[in-house]
C-alpha cells in the first residue's frame, strides 16, 4: 500500500473502504506488536501511525521505510526472489551504483562497488552488527536469498546504528525473520553441479514470551565451466588459446545458525543466544590471474561462533539499549604440498624436491580469534528528536602454524607463529530529528576511530627478521549530516555529506591467509562523500529516482595485484569524482513491468605529490568500471491454469562498459560521450573488455506461495565474461529451484 | 505524478543501457617512414608485477618527453629488458607478468606489441632466466626442471631441446632444499656456456633467494657444440650471484673480459663483489672487488664494462630490507666509474643520488655513449644522463608514463 494516503484519498483512490478499514485495524495491530519489541530495533523494521488533524496512515514496508529513509540507501528486496534461482550478487547488480565483481563461479570472491568506491571501503552486516567476525562463512558470495529478508544498500553517509568505519557504504544483510512462525525450505540444482539448499524457520509461542529460530544454507558446486586459457605447448613451450574445463574448482559450504530467546520480559525485551556454525571448504584451480593451472592447491574455513543480543527499552520507551557480544576463532587453513604441477587439462608432471604449485607452499593452519562488541543506545528527547550512540570494538588475534611458511631469516621460527593482533573501536553519536510534520527529516552524527595493529610481512622473498614488526595505530574522527525532504507523499529530495576516515580492516591489513597479502603500513583513507538524490513513485508503483554523488578521498586504500598469484591493499594517494546514477520502473500495465537503471562515474586521480607520479593526475582510478547499466521486464501472470496460481517471467541484461586495469592518461581515454564509445590508442592487454550478461527464466506458483519452481537460463548468450582481469566467470548455465513454504 | 513522465524516463533509461551496449574499436594512427627507433620503456607503479608502458620513438628522445602515446604499448613485466640486437626480449610478459621470455614487437609505424611468448614455471624465481647465443641458438632455465639447460631458438622463441645436468651438479648434503643450474646467471662465452649452480636453504618462491647452502658461487662450463659438462668453477667467500631479473647483472668488456656482480650473502648485502674471468678463460682469476671494502652494508646491483672501465652504483648508506626498507626506491645510490686495471673508483659528477635500477640496466650504451639512468623522484628527475668526460649531463627526462627502465634503439622493417 501506498504511503501517507488520507481517508479522502483514500475514498477516491480506492473501490473498497471496507477494506481500508481492516487494512488500517491490522496496521494498529502490527504497531502494538511491534513497539513492544522493535522500538528497540532499527527505525526500518518498524511500522508507524500518528495521529493527526485527519488520521494519516504510514504504512510501509520495512524495506520501503529503509529505501526511503533520510540516508541514502537501496534496497533489494530478496523476498522477491525467493522463487528464482538468483545469486544475491546478481540481485545486487541490479541496483544501481552497484557493482559486485566475482573472480569465478559459485563461492568466489567478490567486491562490491558502491558509488566509485570499492573493497573493504564497503562493510558487511549481518542484521546491523559486522560480520567480519565470520569471515568467508556468510558473505554475499555464498549466501543464497532465501535467506534473506532484504538487503540494505548505504551509499557514502551510515546510520549512527549501523556504526562502521566503511567509506563508501554498507550492505547491511537483513535476515529472514518476517513470520511469527514458519518454516521454508529451497533447492536449486544447476549446471556444473550445483546444488543449493536452504533451510529455515522460526517459532514463538502465542504470547510471544520465548521463540526457536534456525537459518541455514548449503551450497556446493564443481564450478568445472569452460574457460578460455593460454595452454603451453609442452615442447616449444609457445602458447595458444583453447577451451578447457575447470578441474580443480570445487566449493562447497554449509552454514547454520540456530537461535533461541526470550522477548517481552520485564527484564528484555528481546535477549537472542545464537550459535553459528561454518564449514567452507574451496579447491583453488588458478592464482588471482588465470595464468597458471593449480590441481591440489585446497582452502578452508571453519568456525563456530556464539553470540549474545540483548534489547531492552526503558523509561516509557524512551531509552533503548541493543548490545551485541560475540566471541570465536576462525579457523583458516591453506594446504599447497603437491610436489608437481598440472597443467590445464588436469594432467599430472612430478617435479622431485618441488613442494607446491603456487609461490607458496604451505600447510598453514591459522586461528583468526575475534572479539566483537556492539553497543547501540537511542534515547527519544521528545517526538521529534532522538540522540542515538553506538560503539563497535573489535580484537583479531592472529595465530598459526606452517611448515612450509616463511622463517625468520637463519632461525626456525615460522613467521606466521608470531603473533597479530588488530584491535579497532568506532563510535558515534547522533541526532535524529523530524520537522515540519515530518516533511523534514535530518540526521547529524558525529564518529571516533581508534585503532592499533602489529604484525609481520612474510610474503615476499626476502629474508625476514624479527625486527620487521610493524605496528600502526591511530586515531580519526569523521562527522555526517543527512536530510529528506517530503515534497509531497509522492516525492523526496535526498541530501546526506560526510567527512569521514576508514581504518584499514583486518584482511587489508593480516591478508586472507590465501592469495590476499598484508600490508601492515597501509594508512587510514579519507574522504568527503556528498549524496543528493530525488526520488519519485505514484500509486502504480511507476518510480524514478536520480542521485548523483561527490567524492574526495586521501589514502583510498585499494586491492592491486603484485607478485602472481598475489593480490595486495594499497593506498591510493588522492582520488575524487562525481557520478550520477538513475533508477526506473515502468508498468506497462498490470501484468508487464519494465526496469533501467544506470551508473556514470568519473572517478579520478588528483594532487599526487610525487614527481613520478604527477602524470597520473585527472587519469581514471584504474581497475574500477565507469559506466555499467542494467534493464529488465518482468511479466506477472495470475490465473494461469489454476484460481491461486501465478506465474512470473523475467529477463534481465547487464552491462558493463569496458575498463583498464592500469592508469592510461586522461587524454589517450576512450572518446565519444561520457567516455562510451571506442577504445584507447593506447595498445593494452590490461584491460577488461565490454561485458554483456543477459539472463532470463520464469517461476511458478500453483497455490499460493507455499510451493513455487522456477527455471532460469543465466548468460544465455555464453560471453566471455569478465569481471576481474583473465580470470573467466561461467558461460551459460541452466538452473531450476524448488521453493517449499509453511507458515 | 504523470505517468507519461516516468514511462518516457524508464525508456529513456532503457535505451542509454542498450547504446552503451554498443561501441566501436578506433584504429591506431599510423606515421609510417622511419627504420630506426628508440624505445623507451617505464613502469607506472612500483608493484611486483611492473606495469608500464612501452613507446617507440623514430628520433633519438631528447628533453621532457611523454612515454605515452598512440601505439604505445600498456603492459606487465615493464621493468626491465634484455635486448639483443634488434629484438627487445623480456623476462616478464606484457599480459601477466608471467615468467618466461617475451619478445616486443615494433612496427614500422611505431605501434610496440608483444610479439610471442615462450612460458617457463611462474612460481619459482629466476624462471626464464635466459642468454642469447646468436638468432637461431639460445638458453634458459626452466624451474620446472630445475637440473636441465632449456635451448630456445630465439627467432621462432621457441624451445627446441634440453640439457640434462642432473648427474653432473646434484647434491644430497642435509639442509639443501633447491639446486638449480642457470637460475641466476647464463653467459656464452667463446663457444662456452657459462651457467651458476646454485645449492640453497630455501623453498617454494623463496627458493634461489639469498640462500646459499655453501660459502661461494658456482659456475657450470658447459661446450656449447657438444653439450658436455665441462667443469664446475667457483668463487669463494661471496654468494648471491647476479639475480633473477631482466639485469643480468654481468658486463663483457671490449676485450672480452667477463665481470660479473655477486649480490652478497643477503639481500642487503655482506660478501657483495664484482668478479672476473679474463675473455681466454673459463674460470676466476684472482681480480675482485669487495664491496665490504667500499661501503658496509652495501651491496652491488648493477655493472656495465666498457674499455676497461665499469660503471656501477655504490650506496651512501647501508641498506635495509623490508617493506620500509631503503634499498629500492630510495635515492641513495651514487654512480661510479671504477678502473678495472687500477681499481681506481672515480665518483660520475653531476648525477643526483638514485633508486635503484633493479630490473633495468643502470649504465648501458647508446649510439656509441655510456648512459646512466637516473631515476630521482625528489627532484624531479626521471629519465637518463651521458657521461661527458668525468660528468654528464641530461638526455631526456620521462615526465609520463612512470619510473624510466630501458632505452634501446633498433632497426625495424619497412
Amino acid at each position: 500500500m501506498n504511503a501517507g494516503l488520507t481517508y479522502r484519498r483514500l475514498q477516491k483512490n480506492h473501490r473498497n473502504i471496507a477494506c481500508t478499514y481492516c487494512k488500517l485495524a491490522a496496521f494498529l495491530i502490527a504497531f502494538s506488536f511491534v513497539s513492544s519489541v522493535a522500538q528497540a530495533q532499527e527505525v526500518t523494521d518498524t511500522f508507524k501511525v500518528k495521529e493527526l488533524e485527519t488520521i494519516h496512515i504510514t504504512s510501509k514496508s520495512a524495506t520501503q521505510q529503509a529505501a526511503e529513509q533520510s540516508i541514502k540507501a537501496s534496497v533489494v528486496d530478496t523476498r522477491q526472489a525467493y522463487q528464482q534461482p538468483a545469486t544475491l550478487t546478481e540481485l545486487i547488480n541490479r541496483t544501481p551504483g552497484m557493482r559486485i565483481r566475482q573472480s569465478g563461479g559459485l563461492g568466489s570472491g567478490t567486491d562490491i562497488s558502491i558509488n566509485g568506491f570499492q573493497g573493504k571501503a564497503i562493510r558487511y552486516m549481518k542484521d546491523g552488527i559486522p560480520v567480519d567476525y565470520l569471515r568467508e562463512g556468510f558473505t554475499i558470495a555464498s549466501i543464497p536469498v532465501n535467506s534473506l529478508e532484504r538487503v540494505e544498500i548505504y551509499k557514502g553517509v551510515l546510520p549512527v546504528a549501523l556504526g562502521a568505519d566503511a567509506l563508501g557504504g554498507a550492505v547491511n544483510l537483513v535476515s529472514r525473520r518476517a513470520q511469527p512462525r514458519y518454516l521454508a525450505a529451497s533447492y536449486e540444482i544447476a549446471s556444473f553441479n550445483t546444488h543449493r539448499a536452504t533451510l529455515s524457520g522460526f517459532y514463538t509461542d502465542s504470547a510471544k514470551r520465548w521463540f526457536l529460530g534456525m537459518n541455514g544454507f548449503y551450497n556446493y558446486s564443481d564450478n568445472d565451466y569452460k574457460a578460455k586459457v593460454k595452454v603451453t605447448d609442452p615442447n616449444t613451450s609457445n602458447q595458444v588459446y583453447d577451451r578447457v574445463r575447470l578441474f580443480h574448482n570445487r566449493f562447497t559450504n554449509v552454514y547454520g545458525e540456530m537461535n533461541a530467546g526470550f522477548t517481552n520480559r520485564r527484564w528484555a525485551d528481546e535477549l537472542a543466544f545464537t550459535v553459528s556454525v561454518f564449514d567452507l571448504k574451496r579447491q583453488q584451480n588458478h592464482p588471482a590471474l588465470m595464468t597458471d593451472p593449480y590441481g591440489a592447491v585446497t582452502g578452508r574455513q571453519s568456525s563456530v561462533a556464539p553470540t549474545l543480543r540483548y534489547k531492552k527499552s526503558f523509561l516509557q520507551k524512551r531509552l533503548f539499549i541493543d548490545q551485541f557480544l560475540a566471541h570465536n576463532t576462525v579457523r583458516v587453513q591453506r594446504t599447497d604440498t603437491l610436489a608437481g604441477r598440472y597443467d590445464w587439462y588436469g594432467a599430472f608432471y612430478s617435479i622431485p624436491g618441488r613442494v607446491g604449485e603456487s609461490r607458496q607452499p604451505a600447510l598453514s593452519d591459522i586461528d583468526y580469534t575475534n572479539t566483537t562488541s556492539r553497543t547501540y543506545v537511542k534515547y527519544l528527547l521528545n517526538r521529534r528528536h532522538a540522540l542515538e550512540f553506538n560503539n563497535v570494538f573489535t580484537e583479531v588475534r592472529q595465530k598459526g602454524t606452517d611448515p612450509y611458511g616463511p622463517k625468520l631469516h637463519n632461525t626456525d621460527t615460522s613467521v606466521i607463529s608470531l603473533p597479530a593482533i588488530y584491535k579497532k573501536i568506532a563510535a558515534g553519536i547522533g541526532l535524529v530529528s523530524h520537522f515540519w510534520d515530518d516533511k523534514l527529516e535530518t540526521a547529524i552524527m558525529g564518529k571516533f576511530y581508534h585503532y592499533r595493529s602489529s604484525g609481520t610481512e612474510a610474503w615476499q622473498a626476502r629474508p625476514i627478521l624479527k625486527t620487521d614488526a610493524v605496528t600502526q595505530t591511530g586515531n580519526n574522527q569523521g562527522a555526517a549530516i543527512a536530510a529528506k525532504y517530503n515534497f509531497t507523499t509522492q516525492s523526496f529530495l535526498r541530501l546526506s555529506a560526510e567527512l569521514a576516515n576508514r581504518l584499514p580492516d583486518q584482511e587489508e591489513l593480516f591478508g586472507d591467509g590465501i592469495w590476499t597479502v598484508p600490508n601492515f603500513n597501509l594508512s587510514p583513507e579519507r574522504s568527503l562523500n556528498i549524496n543528493l538524490g530525488y526520488r519519485v513513485v505514484n500509486t502504480r508503483k511507476d518510480a524514478l529516482e536520480i542521485n548523483g554523488f561527490y567524492r574526495r578521498t586521501k589514502d583510498l586504500i585499494l586491492l592491486v595485484p603484485v607478485q602472481p598469484p598475489y593480490a595486495q591493499y594499497h593506498n591510493i594517494q588522492n582520488v575524487k569524482g562525481f557520478g550520477l546514477e538513475a533508477d526506473g520502473v515502468y508498468h506497462l500495465n498490470s501484468i508487464i513491468a519494465v526496469n533501467a537503471n544506470f551508473t556514470w562515474q568519473d572517478i579520478r586521480l588528483f594532487k599526487l605529490s610525487s614527481s613520478a607520479d604527477g602524470w597520473q593526475n585527472n587519469a581514471r582510478l584504474r581497475n574500477t568500471p565507469y559506466f555499467f547499466a542494467n534493464a529488465g521486464i518482468v511479466a506477472d501472470i495470475g490465473r494461469v491454469a489454476f484460481k491461486e496460481d501465478r506465474l512470473k517471467l523475467y529477463s534481465h541484461y547487464s552491462f558493463v562498459r569496458e575498463y583498464y586495469l592500469e592508469t592510461i592518461p586522461k587524454r589517450l581515454e576512450p572518446g565519444g560521450f561520457l567516455g562510451l564509445f571506442g577504445s584507447s590508442s593506447v595498445n593494452t592487454e590490461l584491460i577488461i573488455p565490454n561485458q554483456h550478461f543477459w539472463t532470463a527464466g520464469f517461476n511458478y506458483a500453483p497455490s499460493g506461495n507455499r510451493f513455487s519452481v522456477g527455471v532460469e537460463v543465466k548468460n544465455i548468450l555464453n560471453q566471455d565474461l569478465y569481471d576481474n582481469y583473465r580470470v573467466q566467470k561461467a558461460g551459460r548455465s541452466f538452473h531450476c529451484k524448488i521453493n517449499y513454504t509453511i507458515q | 505524478m504523470k505517468s507519461g513522465i516516468l514511462k518516457m524516463a524508464s525508456w529513456g533509461l532503457l535505451a542509454v543501457v542498450l547504446l552503451a551496449g554498443c561501441s566501436k574499436k578506433n584504429d591506431p594512427d599510423p606515421d609510417p617512414d622511419q627504420n630506426e627507433k628508440y624505445v623507451v620503456i617505464t613502469m607506472s607503479e612500483n608493484t611486483l608485477t611492473k606495469p608500464g608502458y612501452a613507446t617507440a620513438f623514430d628520433s633519438k628522445p631528447i628533453g621532457n618527453i611523454s612515454n605515452i602515446a598512440a601505439g604505445t604499448l600498456q603492459g606487465m613485466g615493464m621493468g626491465g629488458w634484455r635486448p639483443y640486437k634488434n629484438w627487445l626480449f623480456k623476462m616478464f610478459n606484457t599480459s601477466a607478468n608471467e615468467k618466461g621470455i617475451e619478445r616486443l614487437n615494433v612496427s614500422a609505424n611505431g605501434v610496440v606489441t608483444s610479439g610471442g611468448f615462450l612460458k617457463t614455471n611462474n612460481t619459482i624465481n629466476g624462471s626464464g632466466n635466459f642468454v642469447v647465443q646468436n638468432e637461431t641458438s639460445g638458453f634458459y632455465w626452466d624451474a620446472d626442471k630445475p637440473f636441465m639447460i632449456q635451448r630456445f631458438n630465439p627467432t621462432t622463441l621457441s624451445r627446441t631441446g634440453e640439457w640434462d645436468f642432473e648427474s653432473n651438479i646434484k647434491k644430497t648434503d642435509e639442509g639443501i632444499n633447491n639446486q638449480s643450474i642457470g637460475q641466476h646467471f647464463l653467459a656464452v662465452k667463446n663457444g662456452k656456456l657459462f651457467a651458476d649452480v646454485h645449492y640453497g636453504k630455501n623453498t617454494g618462491a623463496q627458493s634461489g633467494m639469498f640462500d646459499d647452502f655453501f660459502s661461494g658461487i658456482y659456475i657450470a662450463v658447459i661446450d656449447i657444440a657438444t653439450g658436455n659438462y665441462e667443469k664446475t668453477i667457483n668463487y669463494d667467500n661471496t654468494g648471491g650471484i647476479a639475480y633473477i631479473n631482466d639485469n643480468e647483472m654481468y658486463s663483457f668488456d671490449t676485450n672480452g673480459d667477463l665481470y660479473l656482480v655477486t649480490q652478497g650473502r643477503s639481500a642487503i648485502g655482506g660478501k657483495s663483489k664484482l668478479l672476473r674471468i679474463k675473455a681466454a678463460a673459463t674460470d676466476f682469476d684472482a681480480w675482485e672487488i669487495n664491496m665490504d671494502d667500499i661501503m658496509t652494508g652495501g651491496k652491488f646491483v648493477s655493472i656495465f664494462a666498457d674499455n676497461g672501465k665499469l660503471y656501477t652504483t655504490i650506496p651512501t648508506v647501508a641498506l635495509t630490507g623490508g617493506p620500509t626498507g631503503n634499498i629500492n626506491f630510495s635515492e641513495i645510490w651514487e654512480f661510479y666509474v671504477i678502473d678495472a686495471a687500477s681499481k681506481t673508483r672515480t665518483k660520475i659528477n653531476d648525477l643526483p643520488l638514485v633508486t635503484n635500477p633493479g630490473a633495468a640496466y643502470g649504465a648501458q650504451k647508446l649510439d656509441g655513449k655510456i648512459i646512466f639512468r637516473v631515476n630521482a623522484p625528489s627532484i624531479n628527475v626521471n629519465g637518463y644522463f651521458e657521461l661527458i668526460g668525468s660528468g654528464a649531463s641530461p638526455v631526456f627526462n620521462v615526465s609520463e608514463g612512470g619510473s624510466v627502465s630501458g632505452v634501446y634503439k633498433i632497426e625495424v622493417d619497412q
